[in-house]
Order: C-alpha cells, then sequence, then structure tokens
C-alpha cells in the first residue's frame, strides 16, 4: 500500500496545479458556456448558445477554415517531413544536416514564422521586391496575393515550415533506431531502395507518422497568432474568432464565446483520443 | 491485483482533486468582501492622502503599442513622480480589454489586484462600471481636477454617451484624422463623396482596418456620421435593428466602395500597425489614426514620408476623452490618487502636449488657466503634418453611446464582409 501511494503523493503538488488550472478552467468554460456566469449576473442554464453557434453561418465558415487550414498543412508536412527524415538517414554528412534542418525551425516560435513569412511573402516582402527589381511585375500589387487570402496560402505555409521538421524530427528518431536488418534482408532478396520504402520503412514508421500528424494538426487547429496576423479578415480561423468574441466589451456576449471554446476543446479531445489509440497500436507493435 | 489497487488509488485520488476543486469553486462565488479602509480614504484630508502614498509603489496599466506614450510614462512621469512624491510609478502594458478581463477573474476569485491606475475609455469604462469593477467617485477629491477641469463639459462628465459620474479623471483628448501623402493623393477629399471619387479613381490604393480594431471601428463610424449625420445617435436606443436602419446609408456607401479598396476589399489589414506598415511601405496611399499627432511623430521617426499630412472632414471628425480609473481591488489607491492629480497638473499635460514627447491633446480648461500658465500652452511648436489644435476642436463630433460600438461592428461585419 505505502508503494502505490508514494508516487501519487509526489505527483500532488505538480498534480494540483495541472487539475486547478486546467479541469477548473474547463468547467468554467463548460458552465458560462450553458449561460452560467454570476460575476456578470446570468444565472440561468441553457442551450441555447449551443443551438445558436452550431446553426450560425459565420462559425461553420470558420470552422471549415480552421479543419482546411489543419488538414492541409499537416499533411504538406508529413509528405516533406518523412521524405526529409528519409533522406537525412541515407545521407552522409548527417550530424551537419540535421542540425541546421530541422533543429532551427522547432525552436523558433509561431509567431516568427508568421512574421517570416510575412517579409517574405507579403506583397511588399523580400520576393514581390526581388520580381519588382528583376523587372518581372511592375507593381507591387502584382504580385500574387499569398497572404491574408481566403483560401489561407500564407497560415498554410507558415505551418508547414514549422511542421515540417517536427515531423521530421520524429520520423528520423523512429528510422535511426530501427533495427536496420529488415531492410538488409529486403535488400538482400532483391528489393529496390523504392520498395524497402515503402513496404519495409514506411509501414514501420506508420504508428508515429501518424501519432505526430494528429499533434500537429491539433496544434495548427487550436492556435490563434498566426491566422491572426496573416490571415484574411473573413473567413477568420475559429480560435481568432473566439479571441476576438472574447474581446467583446459586451459581456452578456461571453456564454456565446464559451460555446465556441467548447466545441475547440471538444474537436481537440478528439485528437487527443485519436492520438491515444494510436499510442496503443504502436505499443502492439513494439511489444 | 496490484493493477486493480491502482486504479482505485487512482480513483481515490482523482475524487480528491475534484472535491478540492467544488471547494475551491465554491469559494469563488461568495459574496465580495470590501478590503479595509476604502471608504475612509476618501474621507481624508488631501495632505494625509498624500502622506499615505509617499514612499509607495504604484502599477500603470495601460495601451503599450506606442512607443511615444510609453517613452513619455517613462522619461517624464516616472522620474518626477519620484522627485515629488517619492513614488514608484510601474508601467504595466497591457490592452484594456485584457486589463477588464483580469479584473473580472480576480472579482471571481474575490483577491485583492494588481493594478492601481487603468487607462480606459468608452465602451470599456461602461463594461467595467455596469459591473463594479471601479473605485470611486474620487474626481472630486483631486485638487488640480478642482482647480483646471471644467467638471461640467460634456466631455468630461460623459465618455461616450456614459456618465462618469467621478469614476474617471480625464487623461487626454483625441480625435480620429487621416493621414495622405501630399505626393501621391492630388485632391484632399472634403467629405465620404470626394472620398469616393478618390478610391474610385485609384483602385487598390485605399483600406480601413477591420474592427474590433479601434481605428478601423472609428473610420466606419465617421462615414456614418458624414453620410446621416450624428445628432439622431445621442437619443437613439441600443437595439440592433433601429441602429441597422439609422446607418443603411452608410452600410450602402461601404459597400460600394468595396470593390475599389486594397485587394478589392476581399481582405482588409487586422490592425492600424499593419495599415501604417502598408501606407509606409506604399502599398496604400492613405492611413488614419485617433491620435491628430501620430503621423507628424512617425515623419519625425523617418517611418511616413516627409510628403505625409493629415486632414480632417468638412462636417468634423469624432473626437473623444481618454481617462484614467482605480480599480475596485486596487492595492494602493492613495497612491493612485497621487498620481492621477498629478498628470492633471499644468506641468505634465504641457509636457504630454509637446509633440516632441507624446502630442497628446491637453484636457484642461483654457479659460481656468493664469496668463502665464497659458502661455507654456501657446509656446509648445505641433508637429509637421499635424493639425493646429482650434482646427481640430472646430471640426471635432462627439462619440456614439458606447454600446451602440459592438452593435455596429457587428452589422458591418454582416453587411460588408
Amino acid at each position: 500500500m505505502k508503494k502505490t501511494i508514494k508516487p501519487y503523493i509526489m505527483l500532488l503538488p505538480a498534480m494540483t496545479i495541472f487539475f486547478g488550472i486546467f479541469v477548473a478552467g474547463l468547467s468554467m468554460t463548460f458552465l458560462q458556456s450553458l449561460g452560467y456566469f454570476p460575476a456578470i449576473g446570468l444565472r440561468e442554464f441553457t442551450l441555447n448558445h449551443y443551438k445558436e453557434v452550431l446553426t450560425d453561418h459565420g462559425f461553420l465558415t470558420s470552422l471549415r477554415f480552421s479543419l482546411w487550414i489543419a488538414f492541409v498543412s499537416s499533411s504538406i508536412s508529413v509528405v516533406l517531413g518523412v521524405l526529409l527524415a528519409y533522406s537525412i538517414v541515407n545521407s552522409k554528412h548527417k550530424k551537419g544536416l540535421e542540425e541546421i534542418v530541422y533543429k532551427l525551425p522547432v525552436i523558433v516560435p509561431h509567431v516568427v514564422a508568421a512574421l517570416l513569412v510575412y517579409n517574405i511573402l507579403g506583397q511588399s516582402g523580400i520576393l514581390a521586391r526581388m520580381a519588382y527589381a528583376l523587372g518581372v511585375i511592375s507593381q507591387q500589387s502584382e504580385f500574387p496575393a499569398l497572404l491574408f487570402d481566403k483560401n489561407g496560402i500564407g497560415i498554410i505555409l507558415a505551418y508547414v515550415w514549422k511542421g515540417t521538421p517536427f515531423i521530421a524530427m520524429v520520423v528520423y528518431t523512429v528510422l535511426s533506431n530501427m533495427n536496420n536488418k529488415l531492410s538488409e534482408v529486403a535488400l538482400n532478396l532483391g528489393a529496390t531502395n523504392k520498395q524497402v520504402f515503402w513496404h519495409v520503412l514506411i509501414p514501420l514508421t506508420m504508428p508515429s507518422i501518424f501519432s505526430s500528424f494528429i499533434i500537429i494538426f491539433a496544434f495548427s487547429f487550436g492556435a490563434y497568432e498566426v491566422p491572426f496576423l496573416i490571415g484574411p479578415t473573413a473567413p477568420r480561423a475559429l480560435p481568432v474568432q473566439a479571441y476576438a468574441e472574447y474581446m467583446n466589451p459586451d459581456w452578456s456576449h461571453r456564454p456565446y464565446t464559451m460555446t465556441i471554446n467548447m466545441v475547440l476543446t471538444f474537436i481537440s479531445f478528439l485528437c487527443i483520443w485519436v492520438y491515444y489509440k494510436i499510442f496503443k497500436l504502436l505499443n502492439k507493435y513494439n511489444g | 491485483m496490484i493493477k486493480g489497487k491502482k486504479t482505485i488509488m487512482r480513483k481515490i485520488i482523482l475524487f480528491l482533486l475534484i472535491a478540492g476543486l467544488i471547494f475551491n469553486l465554491a469559494g469563488c462565488s461568495q459574496e465580495a468582501v470590501v478590503a479595509g479602509g476604502n471608504e475612509d480614504l476618501l474621507e481624508k484630508s488631501w495632505k494625509s492622502i498624500l502622506e499615505e502614498a509617499e514612499g509607495t509603489e504604484i502599477s500603470f496599466y495601460g495601451w503599450g503599442g506606442s512607443q511615444m506614450t510609453n517613452d513619455w510614462l517613462d522619461n517624464f512621469l516616472v522620474p518626477r513622480l519620484k522627485e515629488e512624491y517619492n513614488i514608484t510609478l510601474n508601467r504595466v502594458p497591457m490592452d484594456i480589454d485584457q486589463v477588464l478581463n483580469k479584473l473580472l477573474g480576480e472579482k471571481q476569485m474575490n483577491v485583492t489586484g494588481t493594478a492601481d491606475v487603468i487607462w480606459i475609455n468608452g465602451e470599456n469604462f461602461s463594461t467595467a462600471r455596469s459591473n463594479d469593477l471601479l473605485y470611486g467617485p474620487f474626481t472630486h477629491k483631486l485638487p488640480n481636477f478642482n482647480q483646471y477641469i471644467d467638471a461640467e463639459s460634456v466631455e468630461v462628465k460623459y465618455d461616450f454617451g456614459f456618465p462618469v459620474e467621478g469614476y474617471e479623471a480625464p487623461y487626454g483628448k483625441a480625435q480620429f484624422v487621416l493621414v495622405y501623402d501630399e505626393a501621391r493623393v492630388e485632391q484632399v477629399p472634403k467629405g465620404h463623396e470626394e472620398l469616393m471619387e478618390l478610391v474610385k479613381n485609384n483602385p487598390g490604393k485605399f483600406t480601413y482596418p477591420a474592427p474590433p480594431d479601434f481605428t478601423g471601428s472609428a473610420f466606419i463610424r465617421n462615414i456614418i456620421y458624414d453620410i446621416v449625420g450624428y445628432e439622431q445617435f445621442i437619443t437613439m436606443e441600443a437595439d440592433k435593428e433601429v441602429i441597422a436602419k439609422a446607418i443603411q446609408p452608410a452600410m450602402d456607401y461601404l459597400k460600394e466602395l468595396k470593390p475599389y479598396l486594397w485587394r478589392n476589399g476581399e481582405t482588409y489589414p487586422a490592425t492600424i500597425a499593419q495599415l501604417d506598415n502598408m501606407y509606409a511601405d506604399h502599398e496604400v496611399f492613405m492611413s488614419m489614426n485617433y491620435n491628430p499627432n501620430e503621423a507628424a511623430a512617425r515623419i519625425k521617426t523617418g517611418e511616413f514620408p516627409r510628403t505625409t499630412n493629415t486632414f480632417v472632414f468638412e462636417k468634423g471628425t469624432i473626437g473623444n476623452t481618454h481617462f484614467l480609473a482605480i480599480p475596485d481591488n486596487a492595492p494602493n489607491k492613495a497612491g493612485a490618487l497621487a498620481v492621477i492629480d498629478f498628470i492633471l497638473s499644468v506641468e505634465a499635460q504641457a509636457s504630454k502636449y509637446n509633440p516632441d514627447n507624446w502630442g497628446d491633446l491637453p484636457v484642461l480648461d483654457n479659460t481656468r488657466l493664469s496668463d502665464s500658465e497659458r502661455v507654456i500652452f501657446d509656446d509648445i511648436q505641433i508637429g509637421e503634418g499635424a493639425l493646429p489644435q482650434h482646427i481640430l476642436l472646430d471640426h471635432r463630433v462627439p462619440e456614439m453611446p458606447a454600446n451602440f460600438v459592438p452593435i455596429i461592428e457587428e452589422i458591418w461585419m454582416e453587411n460588408i464582409l
């Protein structure tokens, strides 16, 4: 008994903070989304806000936009990341490449990534200036509008820049720790490099590819700063929409905001659940 | 067996944590307890308030998005307060809506806060007042307020149509101006019609920040005033349908303008900072500002071209007063009173008005100044590209009631986006 309880007691300080902040915040959000917010005099429980939010055209457009950004940017990151990891594993100057290619973007914060994309791809950015200087375009506004656009190209590029090295890092670790007997056997039996890649390496790394996909998907779905800085005015990404609602000086609006947050949270939990399932699968493979 | 034990243990611990949490929440819902000494402070003499403030620290929370503003606080106010009252002022840059959310959170937890003085106005003040987040009324206690401020003037009595009732003291005045590049704009528009013509003749060269950006929102209200006048809004009820009907002509105007805006109006800059950058980069030929001296400051720093100038519409542009308030849970109210009183002195207001420092319009009543005090203000040279005070004051119209602002922003989103 003593032994079993000891780790829990030692974890208690950390867990108190975690549950205190996380669970308390979540339960407050949930209560407020139901219309219970005594600090500003709202005391009635209702489901109306959910009904209102889930049928609201603006909300649905934002949701679709956020899902689109998260899905496209994560998919591109996965493809590029796997290729990158594979080429690093096969490269002769492993150490140097590793350091430069993925460590730097992983460290750089998302706000800085947004700023970089803004400075490079904006209509008054570096590329536009170069094109202008070379005479390719005669006016800055002729440069293709990659930022603040309705398809979220700028946002997707920023996320790809951040996501690719992350995927590469995860996949590279798995690839380099993998028992390469299997690949060698395959090669001995006459498989081409391409076949080894598709039939040996990819299936073995699939669980980690999936779980890292989920991580960056959940992140780019729920993050605020990149779509705020380089996203279009409409449709707004869901987190930007939630923030704008939260900042509405009319506090009777608050339950509406919290409903949006609950939807965001629900989708994030869904991601965690999928991640958990994949993790179990991964353990089955290893064990 | 061991596994079963673990699960039970886990459940017990989870239960304990949740139980703790519920106690926590129950604690929060208790009625607020008034911190001791609040009532007494306003009964005390000014002298003993100053004695109490001596040697303390105060935290000044306010918008920190302008270097000029921050510099004035750091380079003038901080050292002068130290000399005068031995008060240490900590400037905390934070947007007012975030400050309010912080105060609201603190109110829920029923704790003493960290902010002593907050820079506030408009719909944020009305939100703070209607949720009992502010301390007061306190302005009648301030010697400089009683001596130099016209307490009966509309701009001191009301903040965006909301009665001030002594819960905030005026800090400075601002007025909306349009910023343009003389080298690229041939004819300065006198009003909305000329602006439409100008933009149609130069597609893609004009835009405005999307609400809820403060300046973009003010631009929309200016257009509304220019088209349907401002008088009707003073008595109008804050009902979305009524407002929507009244401002329909302005929405039609903005809709007509939209295809000629930057990027065909498909997207708008999210902040005034972004629009200013686009103006500095020559992407657009006009910008706008709620601080009439900001453009002059940016010419000086070299961010804006030297050919930058400002103008107001013939029918006028919106002006407002910004204020200072004390949160109800402020830890150092005596210090806060001393600081606010000092900011209302001739010395501080004149230093703030000087465009070398900040360029914020003073709030003192000119008729209450002595001749020697008036000379101090008259001697200040306004910056290149800034409009003189009398032109601004002659073209100044009042702000809308605060609760109209979010409604108008909503209508804009539904109609224009």
